[in-house]
């Protein structure tokens, strides 16, 4: 397990904040005042895990950014997960930009993860995925969620 | 506790700080009094070699000035038979000589040629000798010149056998010897004799005269003196009687005479017997000295150390607030320091033991009182059945959930509380208590869920929250009804001809609200359908997927959903698909410890009911 870390970049009134790490109970948020900021972008490429204090947390932490639209980038599965069942883990002004599904091969055992881009390979209607994922050893990868669960977050923005 | 049968160590202290002083004192003791006995023997053997080398030359010069003095009479009498003007002017010149006699020998009978002898009415003469013949044949038998002391005072007797071809004259010469007799007689710091060799006692200590030293104590002067370029010698000779004596003894160059000097080696050493006594009377000061000081010293550390020894017994015996009064800087003092911090430790450690055990024995009972809050794991409600399992991670667990049928209405409740142990359990048990209300009161689940949440959020007052999920199945109308707050969507699984697949996976997320407990005020959704006969749900928590086996690696969503779709292939009773996904999971965790409560449960609306 990677040990939290954040850092926050502010260009304008943009805030560009990057969270890497496990995202559980001793993470302390209100070190990292978000509050002002315009616009609000997340790239969350690098957390590892988030438990249900973690989540408690950061429902708690981005409530202080007020009405600022808010944007999650390179969203892992575990992310997704959140955003699909917690009412507000991603607030009502949030949008997805970028998230990752992750595929599987059956006959190699090869996991991949393939990053849908809003606009490319998902739009605010639906999905678009690419039409063959195949590993290195060229065997068709399936996609490795339970596709209801996992693109609702979709249907419902 | 190990019973004390040695020395204390108050005793051992004071054993060590006495015994090395005097092992090491009389060590040094034992060696000067050897080198001093050593010493002084030498100087008393010196000292006493010079007095017996003395005495033997002033003897020696003596006897030989006396029998010179007497050769011109001898050469006289051999010639006129009887002595004449010469010899008596020199016996009269001579005050060495008291008498000279002229004897020969018959068949063994002494013949007196003539004497001349000094008037001394106090003396005995030559005449008066009572064993002159047996004198006269000891000396014609001797192979040198004989010598004796026939009366026991200062005159001692030179036999002179003279040989001539008439035949051999005896002359038996009385020399006086007045002032070395008086140094034999004189008492002294050693005794002195003249004797023969054979140890005859010619000149000695008052009453020695006559007396045979070679009887009492072996002189052996011969082999003593076997190297004949030495005239004298020393030796320590006991008597027969065992006492030592150091000898002295030089031969005099006249007749066959020795001169001893004898000391009893307990008078020679009488100073190192002094130096020994008085040493023994400074030890005893010494030892008395440290022995105070030790007693002192000892009494000191073994005072700490005691006081000590009485505080472990008293821990030993369950009293663990005792602490040891310690002043001293050194070793024990720190020793004394780490006890109380060891005791203070110890208290604790019991305190905290005394408290996790009664709060161990608490969670039981919480655990015991949680267990009521869950249903029996199988029903079969008129045609609906539900097959159930439950595993906290630990004692008491987040994770809830229930059925219940209030009339017609199945009502459907799973939760998972933030985190797990006593108090997610606490939350829980608080929803259980506003749940068994809320379904007496015939509202919707989304009705159901906002009283629910209102009863978490005060209880918690936002700081642990819970997901749940709320279904109700009108066995009338067979219209499911669910709410959801942020839980995990449960499964539709639709009966169908052909092995199940992921997609045949419906889940239940057409609304999702937000936690119980994170607003008091939060209105929640809810969505209707219908469900067939044949209809499955799979209702569970998150810590379903979360397992972990030994290697800690997670079994995860792909192997859970494989789990699910395995054991309901076929759509056997759900009882067994419940209980071939326990298998699954616990093959996979080959009993690693949880890391989060899991709780599932399946619901069957039955096909042939009507």
């Amino acid at each position: 397990m990677g040990k939290f870390d954040i850092k926050i970049d502010k260009v304008g009134d943009l805030s560009k904040i990057q969270i890497t790490g496990v995202i559980d109970e001793d993470v302390d948020f209100s070190q990292h005042k978000i509050s002002g900021s315009g616009k609000l972008e997340l790239d969350l490429g690098g957390v590892k895990s988030i438990n249900s204090c973690g989540i408690r947390e950061w429902i708690k932490w981005l409530g202080d950014a007020g009405q600022a639209p808010v944007t999650y980038l390179n969203c892992p599965k575990i992310i997704i997960d959140q955003v699909n069942m917690v009412k507000g883990f991603l607030p009502a002004q949030g949008k997805v930009a970028s998230f990752y599904v992750p595929y599987y091969s059956e006959s190699s055992g090869t996991e991949e993860n393939v990053l849908f881009v809003h606009g490319k390979e998902f739009t605010d209607n639906g999905v678009n995925p690419p039409a063959e994922v195949k590993d290195k050893e060229g065997n068709v990868m399936e996609m490795d969620v339970v596709e209801d669960k996992y693109f609702r977050f979709l249907k419902k923005a | 506790m190990r019973v004390q049968l040695g020395f204390s160590i108050r005793t051992k202290i004071l054993l060590m700080l006495t015994l090395i002083p005097l092992v090491t004192l009389s060590l040094f003791l034992v060696l000067a009094l050897g080198i001093f006995e050593k010493d002084k023997i030498a100087y008393v053997f010196e000292s006493s070699a010079a007095v017996s080398k003395t005495l033997s030359a002033q003897v020696g010069t003596n006897l030989n000035a006396a029998l010179m003095t007497a050769k011109p009479m001898i050469q006289e009498l051999v010639v006129l038979k009887h002595f004449g003007s010469v010899a008596r002017s020199i016996f009269d010149s001579e005050g060495l000589i008291d008498s000279v006699g002229v004897y020969r020998m018959n068949n063994g009978q002494a013949t007196l040629l003539d004497q001349i002898e000094k008037k001394n009415p106090d003396a005995q003469s030559l005449s008066s000798l009572p064993d002159l013949a047996k004198i006269l044949q000891e000396a014609a038998l001797s192979p040198i010149r004989l010598i004796k002391v026939p009366f026991q005072d200062d005159r001692v007797l030179i036999v002179e056998k003279v040989k001539t071809p008439e035949g051999d004259f005896y002359f038996l010469i009385l020399a006086l010897l007045k002032d070395q007799a008086l140094s034999f007689r004189s008492p002294s710091n050693g005794q002195n004799y003249l004797v023969d060799r054979k140890g005859h006692v010619l000149l000695g200590y008052d009453g020695s005269e006559g007396k045979d030293l070679g009887e009492v104590m072996d002189l052996n002067f011969d082999s003593r003196l076997s190297d004949q370029k030495f005239s004298s010698g020393t030796a320590e000779l006991k008597t027969s009687v065992g006492k030592s004596w150091l000898v002295s003894f030089t031969k005099i160059n006249f007749g066959d005479l020795y001169v001893l000097s004898l000391v009893p080696k307990t008078e020679a050493l009488k100073a190192g017997q002094v130096l020994l006594n008085k040493s023994i009377l400074f030890f005893l000061l010494v030892l008395s000295v440290i022995t105070i000081v030790s007693l002192f010293a000892s009494g000191s550390l073994t005072q700490s150390l005691t006081a000590l020894f009485q505080a472990t017994k008293k821990i030993a015996g369950g009293q663990f607030d005792i602490r040891v009064q310690v002043k001293s800087n050194d070793e024990v003092g720190s020793l004394a320091d780490s006890f109380n911090r060891m005791a203070e430790e110890v208290s604790r450690l019991m305190l905290e033991t005394a408290e996790k055990a009664r709060m161990e024995g608490e969670l039981k009972t919480a655990q015991t009182v949680q267990e009521t809050l869950f249903p029996p794991p199988f029903a079969s409600m008129d045609g609906f059945n539900i097959a159930g399992h439950y595993e906290p991670a630990s004692e008491c667990g987040g994770d809830w959930w229930h059925y219940s049928r209030i009339g017609k209405k199945i009502y459907l409740w799973i939760g998972d509380a933030t985190g797990h142990g006593a108090p997610a359990a606490l939350i829980t048990s608080a929803a259980k208590s506003a749940a068994t209300i809320i379904e007496t009161l015939d509202v919707s689940p989304a009705g159901a869920l906002s009283l629910l949440n209102r009863a978490v959020y005060d209880v918690s007052k936002g700081r642990i929250m819970m997901t749940f999920f709320l279904g109700c199945f009108d066995q009338e109308t067979k219209n499911f009804t669910y709410a959801n707050a942020s839980h995990e969507a449960p499964f539709l699984i639709k009966e169908k001809d052909g092995p199940l697949k992921k997609k045949d996976l419906i889940a239940l997320n057409e609304v999702t609200s937000a936690r119980l407990g994170q607003d008091r005020d939060t209105e929640y959704e809810q969505h209707s359908m219908t469900l067939e006969p044949g209809d499955r749900i799979f209702l569970y928590t998150d810590g379903l997927p979360d397992i972990q086996n030994p290697e800690l690696r997670g079994w995860g969503e792909r192997e859970f959903i494989k789990g699910i779709l395995a054991t309901n292939q076929g759509f056997p009773p759900i009882q067994k698909s419940v209980e071939d996904l326990v298998k699954i999971f616990s093959d996979y965790r080959q009993g690693t410890a949880l890391i989060d409560d899991i709780t599932f449960f399946m619901t069957q609306f039955e096909k042939d009911r009507p």
